[in-house]
Formats: C-alpha cells, sequence, structure tokens
C-alpha cells in the first residue's frame, strides 16, 4: 500500500503493520491489532537469531489474509539468503499467524527465533489524539500461552497468544528453538485472541469465548458468493470494468456486522479507523447500493432504527427520535470521556433514514420491513419538526449541546470552516445548511407516500405533503441568492444567507426541492468553471474566500459528493450533464486503479492532467466505494417504476456499450443496456479516458 | 424533582403497570436483572412479546441476563448513568442476547441534568 502499511481486516478487528509484518506502535502511531475500538497488540515483532528480517514481498491474498516473504538481515543489499521465512496471518477475532522458515543449506542449523509481543491497550481515539492511560497491566506466563491484561476499575481487556509449537514463554514473548535440517522447514502457528472482559460473551459472537472462529475457506466462499450474486457488468472499456470489482471487493470488505444484527452486515464508515456504524455514512453507501446489494440498506434500516434516540441527553446531543451519528466500543466510550455510546450529534442522518427507507422500498418492494420500522420512521419524521427546527423557523439547524466533545458542524461537510460567506465569515450556530432543507423535504414527500401506502394513514401522507409545499416555497425564496442564481449554503442565525457557491447544490437537486425554474441555473453552475474541475464538482467554488483546492471541504472533490449531484442532475432530466460528471469521476478513479480516495485535489484538469490525492487516513471510503454504483445506476438511468426498472441510458462516448446484468428487485432480476452517446472532448489524454478537460460539451451523436 | 426513596423497585412497578411499551414493539425474549446489593441480590424477569411487557421476580431462565450493583441500577433508572457505557466498561454485565438489552435500555430516561432541548432562546419565529 502507498504508505508502506499493509492492513487486512475482519469486520472491526484489523492488523495494520509493516511490510515485514511486524508491529512496533507508540501511543500516537497507527499501527497493531485492534478489534471493538481498541488496541490489542502493540508490538510484535519476528527475529530470528537476534536479527530482524528484510522484507522481499507481500502478497495480499485478500482484504482478510495477507503473505509476507522475509529473509534474515535488514541490509539494502540482498545477499544470498540461507533462510527463508514466510508469515502467513488472517484477520478473525484476532488473528492467525503461521510462521513457515526454509533452509536453503546443505548443512543443519540451529535458530532461536523469537516473537516480542506487547500491548499498551490504546482506545482509537487515544491513537488518534495521543493520549495517556489511566489503568493498569499484568503480564501472565503459561504453558505456551502469553496474556496480555488491561484492567481499570471494572474494565478489562485481554489479549491472549498461544502457539501449537512448544515455545519458552517470558513476559515479553516467545522463543522458539528451532534446528532445521539440511532443505528442512520449520513452522509455528500463533493464535492471538482478544478478550473484551464481561461483555464479550453477549458481544463477540464468532468471538473465542462464543465459539469456533470463521475457517478461512467459509470467507473466501462468502466473498466469492458476495461478487457472485452482485449484478454482472459488461462493458467495452475495461478501466470500468477494474474499477467496479475493486469497488464490490471493497464493499466486502468494508461489511460489518454488529452484534446486534444477527449476523447480517452493513456498511461501516471507513477501513481501518471507521469499521463501526455511522448512520451518515451507512446509508448514503446503502443507498448507492441498492441497486446492487439491496440487503445493505435492509440492515443499516434495521440497526439504526434499534438504536434510534428516545430521550434528551446532551452528552450525547440524542432526542427521540433522532439517528445515531457514531458508535464505539473502546474505554473512553466506556467511561464517558467521549459520548459514542452512541453519539447521536448529526443533523442528516434522520430525514435521510426516511428517504432510504422509502428508496429501498420502491426497489424492493419489501413492505413488511416498512411496517416493521413504521413507528420509527414516524419518530425520525417528527425529530425533523419537533428537535430539528432549533430557531423556530422552520428550517432544519444543528447545534451542539455537548460543547467539550461534541461535533460542532454535523452536517457532512463536518470540518470547521466548511460553512462560510463568499468573504469567507463564518455564520453563528445554529446553522441551516441547505441540503439539511433538501433532505427534510425529500423525507416528507417519501414519508408520505409510505404513509399512504403501506401505513394507511392518509392523513399523515395529506399532512406530511402541505409541510414539503410549503417548505419548499419558503426555501425557494429565502435560500436563493437573486443575483447569482444559485441557492445559498445556508441560513445565519439572523436569517442572511450564508451566500458562498458549493456542492450542496448539487444535493439539492438529488432532494427535489429545487424549483423546476430554478434548475437551469443551478446546473449551470455545477457544470461551470467555478465548480466542475473536469473530474469533478468542487465542494466550494474558486472564487469563494475560503477555497483551496486541497482544502478538506473547501475545494476537494469528493466521489461521493459527485455520485449524488449526478442522480440529482438525473432527476431533473439533465442526463448529458449527469453523465458528464460520472465521466470524469471515473476517468479519476482509473488513476486510483479503481479505488476512489474520499477526496481528491479540486485543481483544474488542464492544469494537473491527473487527480491529486489528498492525504486520508482511511481507504477504502465506503462512500467512495459505492460511488461508481451509484454512477453506474445515473449512467444507464434506471428507475423503479411501479413494478418495473425503467432503463434510460446517457452513457459517455467513451462507452461503447454497457450491460448491467441481473439487477436486482422487485421485478426479480432484469438486465439493463446502454450505449454511449454522450459526447464529452477527449484529448490530452494520458490514458484512455471517458472525459476530459475543460470546454467539455454535450452533443447528441443520434 | 425529589428522588424516590427506591428507584429499582419504583421502575419495575411503572413498567409493570405500563402493559404495551411501543418502545419494544419489535423485541421478544425475556430479561433477567439481577441486582446486586451486598451479599443479597434481587431479581425482576422482564418478558417482553412484540411490545407487551410483564415483570415478575422469578430466577428462571433468560434470553438476557444483566447483573449489576444495586447503587449503579438506581442511578441508570434515573438517567443518572447511561446504561451502555456501563456495560461497556464491565460495571454491568450481561449475558445472553446483546439486542434485547439495547432495546430495553430505550426505556431509562436521559439524565435529569441533560435535557435542555436544544432550542435557544428562540427569536425568529416561523416565517411564512
Amino acid at each position: 500500500m502507498s504508505d508502506g502499511l499493509v492492513k487486512i481486516l475482519d469486520g472491526n478487528t484489523f492488523v495494520v503493520s509493516d511490510e515485514g509484518g511486524d508491529i512496533e506502535a507508540s501511543i500516537s502511531d497507527p499501527t497493531g491489532l485492534f478489534s471493538f475500538d481498541t488496541r490489542f497488540l502493540s508490538k510484535w515483532v519476528l527475529t530470528v537469531n537476534g536479527e530482524r528480517l528484510n522484507p522481499l514481498s507481500v502478497d495480499d491474498l485478500e482484504y482478510f489474509e495477507t503473505r509476507f516473504f522475509l529473509v534474515p538481515g535488514t541490509g539494502t543489499v540482498y545477499v544470498d539468503a540461507k533462510l527463508s521465512v514466510i508469515r502467513q496471518r488472517a484477520v478473525d477475532a484476532g488473528f492467525h499467524e503461521r510462521v513457515t522458515i526454509f533452509n536453503h543449506q546443505e548443512d543443519q542449523v540451529d535458530l532461536t527465533v523469537r516473537v516480542d509481543a506487547d500491548c499498551d491497550f490504546a482506545d482509537l481515539f487515544e491513537v488518534k489524539d495521543a493520549l495517556r492511560k489511566k489503568g493498569s497491566y499484568t503480564t501472565r506466563v503459561e504453558r505456551n500461552r502469553l496474556i496480555l491484561r488491561y484492567t481499570r476499575e471494572t474494565f478489562e481487556r485481554a489479549t491472549v497468544i498461544s502457539s501449537t509449537a512448544p515455545a519458552r514463554v517470558d513476559e515479553e514473548g516467545l522463543t522458539f528453538d528451532v534446528s532445521l535440517e539440511a532443505h528442512g522447514e520449520w513452522s509455528a502457528e500463533l493464535d492471538v485472541s482478544v478478550v473484551l472482559g464481561a461483555w464479550q460473551r453477549a458481544t463477540a459472537r464468532r468471538g473465542r469465548a462464543n465459539g469456533p472462529k470463521r475457517s478461512q475457506p467459509s470467507m473466501e466462499r462468502d466473498l466469492e458468493h458476495w461478487l457472485a450474486s452482485a449484478p454482472q457488468l459488461e462493458c467495452d472499456w475495461d478501466s470500468l470494468k477494474a474499477t467496479y470489482r475493486r469497488s464490490l471487493v471493497d464493499l466486502a470488505a468494508l461489511r460489518f456486522s454488529p452484534p446486534i444484527t444477527g449476523g447480517r452486515s452493513l456498511p461501516a464508515a471507513g477501513l481501518p479507523w471507521f469499521m463501526a456504524i455511522f448512520g451518515r455514512d451507512s446509508i448514503f453507501t446503502s443507498l448507492q447500493a441498492l441497486p446492487f446489494a439491496p440487503e445493505l440498506a435492509s440492515t443499516t434500516l434495521l440497526t439504526l432504527g434499534k438504536w434510534q434516540g428516545t430521550r434528551l441527553d446532551d452528552f450525547r446531543d440524542e432526542d427521540p427520535g433522532r439517528i445515531l451519528h457514531e458508535l464505539r466500543y473502546g474505554e473512553m466510550t466506556a467511561f464517558e470521556e467521549r459520548p459514542h455510546s452512541p453519539y447521536y450529534g448529526c443533523a442528516d442522518a434522520t430525514p435521510l433514514y426516511v428517504v432510504l427507507l422509502d428508496e429501498y422500498e420502491r426497489w424492493t418492494g419489501d413492505r413488511k420491513l416498512v411496517r416493521e420500522l413504521e413507528y420509527e420512521a414516524r419518530a425520525a419524521l417528527n425529530w425533523i419538526d419537533e428537535y430539528a427546527d432549533l430557531q423556530g423557523n422552520g428550517y432544519v439547524s444543528y447545534q451542539r449541546r455537548n460543547e467539550k466533545t461534541g461535533l460542532e458542524n454535523q452536517c457532512w461537510k463536518d470540518s470547521w470552516d466548511s460553512i462560510s460567506y463568499r468573504d469567507g465569515r463564518l455564520p453563528g450556530f445554529p446553522r441551516a445548511t441547505c441540503e439539511l432543507q433538501g433532505y427534510a423535504y425529500d423525507a416528507k414527500v417519501r414519508g408520505a407516500r409510505l404513509a399512504r401506502l403501506v401505513w394507511k394513514d392518509p392523513a399523515l401522507a395529506d399532512r406530511l405533503e402541505r409541510e414539503a409545499a410549503e417548505l419548499k416555497r419558503r426555501f425557494n425564496r429565502d435560500f436563493w441568492v437573486e443575483d447569482d442564481e444559485y441557492y445559498a449554503l445556508a441560513l445565519d442565525t439572523d436569517g442572511s444567507q450564508v451566500d458562498a457557491l458549493a456542492s450542496n447544490n448539487g444535493h439539492l437537486l438529488w432532494s427535489g426541492i429545487v424549483d423546476k425554474s430554478k434548475a437551469k441555473a443551478v446546473v449551470r453552475h455545477l457544470l461551470g468553471p467555478r465548480l466542475f474541475s473536469g473530474w469533478g464538482v468542487r465542494t466550494l467554488a474558486i472564487e469563494e474566500g475560503r477555497f483551496n483546492p486541497i482544502g478538506y471541504h473547501v475545494g476537494t472533490v469528493w466521489p461521493f459528493d459527485n455520485s449524488f449531484i449526478a442522480w440529482g442532475l438525473r432527476r431533473y432530466g439533465f442526463k448529458d450533464e449527469a453523465a458528464r460528471i460520472a465521466a470524469g469521476i471515473l476517468d479519476a478513479a482509473d488513476f486510483f486503479e479503481g479505488r476512489l480516495p474520499e477526496a481528491f485535489g479540486g485543481y483544474s484538469r488542464t492544469l494537473t492532467k491527473y487527480p491529486v490525492q489528498y492525504p486520508t487516513a482511511c481507504s477504502p471510503q465506503a462512500w467512495s466505494t459505492g460511488t461508481p454504483l451509484l454512477l453506474l445506476r445515473t449512467m444507464l438511468g434506471l428507475e423503479p417504476h411501479g413494478e418495473h426498472l425503467v432503463v434510460d441510458p446517457a452513457l459517455p462516448v467513451g462507452i461503447g456499450h454497457l450491460e448491467l446484468l441481473d439487477i436486482p428487485g422487485r421485478w426479480g432480476k432484469v438486465d439493463a443496456f446502454g450505449r454511449g452517446r454522450v459526447h464529452v472532448e477527449r484529448s490530452e489524454r494520458l490514458r484512455p479516458q471517458l472525459g476530459a478537460p475543460a470546454r467539455a460539451r454535450s452533443r447528441r451523436k443520434r | 424533582m425529589k428522588r424516590p426513596a427506591d428507584p429499582t423497585v419504583q421502575f419495575f412497578a411503572d413498567l409493570g403497570r405500563r402493559g404495551h411499551e411501543p418502545l419494544l414493539a419489535k423485541a421478544t425474549g425475556s430479561v433477567r436483572i439481577d441486582v446486586r446489593d451486598g451479599e443479597h441480590t434481587e431479581t425482576w424477569s422482564v418478558s417482553v412479546n412484540d411490545g407487551d411487557v410483564s415483570v415478575g421476580r422469578r430466577r428462571s431462565g433468560a434470553a438476557c441476563v444483566v447483573r449489576v450493583d444495586r447503587s449503579l441500577f438506581d442511578r441508570i433508572v434515573l438517567g443518572e448513568e447511561n446504561a451502555i457505557a456501563a456495560m461497556l466498561r464491565g460495571a454491568l454485565q450481561l449475558e445472553g442476547n446483546l439486542g434485547l438489552l439495547v432495546a430495553f435500555q430505550r426505556l431509562f430516561p436521559g439524565p435529569p441534568k441533560g435535557r435542555s432541548k436544544g432550542r435557544p432562546a428562540g427569536f425568529a419565529q416561523r416565517r411564512s
């Protein structure tokens, strides 16, 4: 991997090591074995005769398994090695490692093989913020077993290291005395298990305490099954096929079965640091993946419903009906030094919950789930009016009540400077960002449909529709920036327009809150030079006071953002423009070998010729992984209509033909076909690309 | 608000009177709560069947067994402590079905001092 770190994972258990397989972490260094948001190994170093090993190569076999080829000595010059070592490691409720040593000599050799092990039991939050521990450590040496343990009051976490081969165990590791014949081979199986204290029995469904670990063949079968049950893509543009496959494999890796889902999976937010339930990320990713893996949506809806807020709790920013932002299991959460048990400070997940429920029904026809979640959906709809209208002005806004450890910005652009005026000033709190109003509008419209269709409550449906229409009318008056014809980013506390031009306008198209008469002007901006970089729509337009092409939410291009913008463009009938966005983002994906990053630089495509990666800790990121999936949907114009799937393709001409076979839904399985026709100019290509710079224009080919 | 003399007893008495609880509508199973008070343990068994709730005192098997000190559980039912955080730090011990506990803990109130509905002194009225 690009950062020289090797990562493998299964659910929220993951290992980050160097390219030799060793772990040597400090408090702030992000390597180690992690599970349930706690580090369970901070040191894991293999030596032979006291010498560190030098990596020759690393095979990423699967997302949960890696093989390291090593030779003794760390010199830069490769001398003919007399020994070689293979470490094969797989994650599974801890990890399992087989160390094999080969003697390439004619003579017998005696070796001292040593694994040094230690653990700081850091909470993920401590690793991020480099904080110190408050509990105490103990170590226990047993026969072929080393137990590392951390306790703080009733809190307990432990790591159990055991070996199949006889070992001399001391408090700092395991030593093997190995005698190798000429051309002989020796191996040992090392097992590292995590123990979560008292609640493990209830949580670690697949954990040691509860039964056998999953076997590697079963994990491989699971991955094969996952790939085989997704729609098959046929296409004459190889890059897209590779991107599609990458997305499916990464989405498989990002699947996460929290303890209460009964073994079903939902998408976690990002690998490895965000392998947790995040309301917003799980919902957006489930929406993107609906035509491909609709079961992710149902698990997301059920799980978030189970954790839906029921009370007012300022520390957790919890309200009745609110959908959680993030759930964590580590020490700081346990001792309420962080509010993530769960934390609810997020203003969009709740309306988006209703949006996902409706979209899920439109695709799958699963009314049973809609009936089952009626209470939760009504509570979410109620939250919008009852708890989110902080200023009593009929708009959703946010302001944290936990001022110490709560989140200041509770929209997806959650960095401190993401919401600004054109001149760079920051508004006060509460903040009513524009996309939140769009989501609230969409939630009401969709909630009305479900109320009429499934809950048989026409009175509720009428009321929601009335409120939605009223919200749309006021929104189009209060947020519309008259002189430049786009929607303001937010309303300030005094009702004035926070007037920077931002990508949020695209989400407004997606929500349907945009007046038809205003859509054209909005689209002109989205595809215009201030917002469109040639690769995609920037988070913030150039010329804005805070614009910075490598500023997190103030100028970079976010693939996920663009996928929803493309959906919005389709919603308002701007097919060709949607195809241009798809072309730009999918071209960028090719530069990242099919794995779109969370964000990349907002430089103009003509300037850099390649997308400039923005450094992020997590890769793959769930909603970036879902982006190519949603773009396939928008390019093919897939839209459920009653019991049928409508296909209305608009592909960039670089794609001659595109077939998506076996799309699951209420129609059973259907195939969609499309041919390229939206012309996007191609010049100065570094490699075969779809969309290209600057004066790109749309032209109907036939 | 005056603190009840025996919050735990009060909590289960109130719950028993409720009959149906929509927050538990999707839960089915029994939760047994063993409340320790020094040497002495008191048991409450809550049976949930699609939201219909009944409370008993029999020490029977249950899908979800919670063990907790009296002083902590008193604070939990008053909203002064959070059940999930307590579980994560092992102060509340759980055996069995976590999903039932997640459903059940929704019945606990929020913190008495943390209930400011986040609406600051509203100056803006709904404009229409």
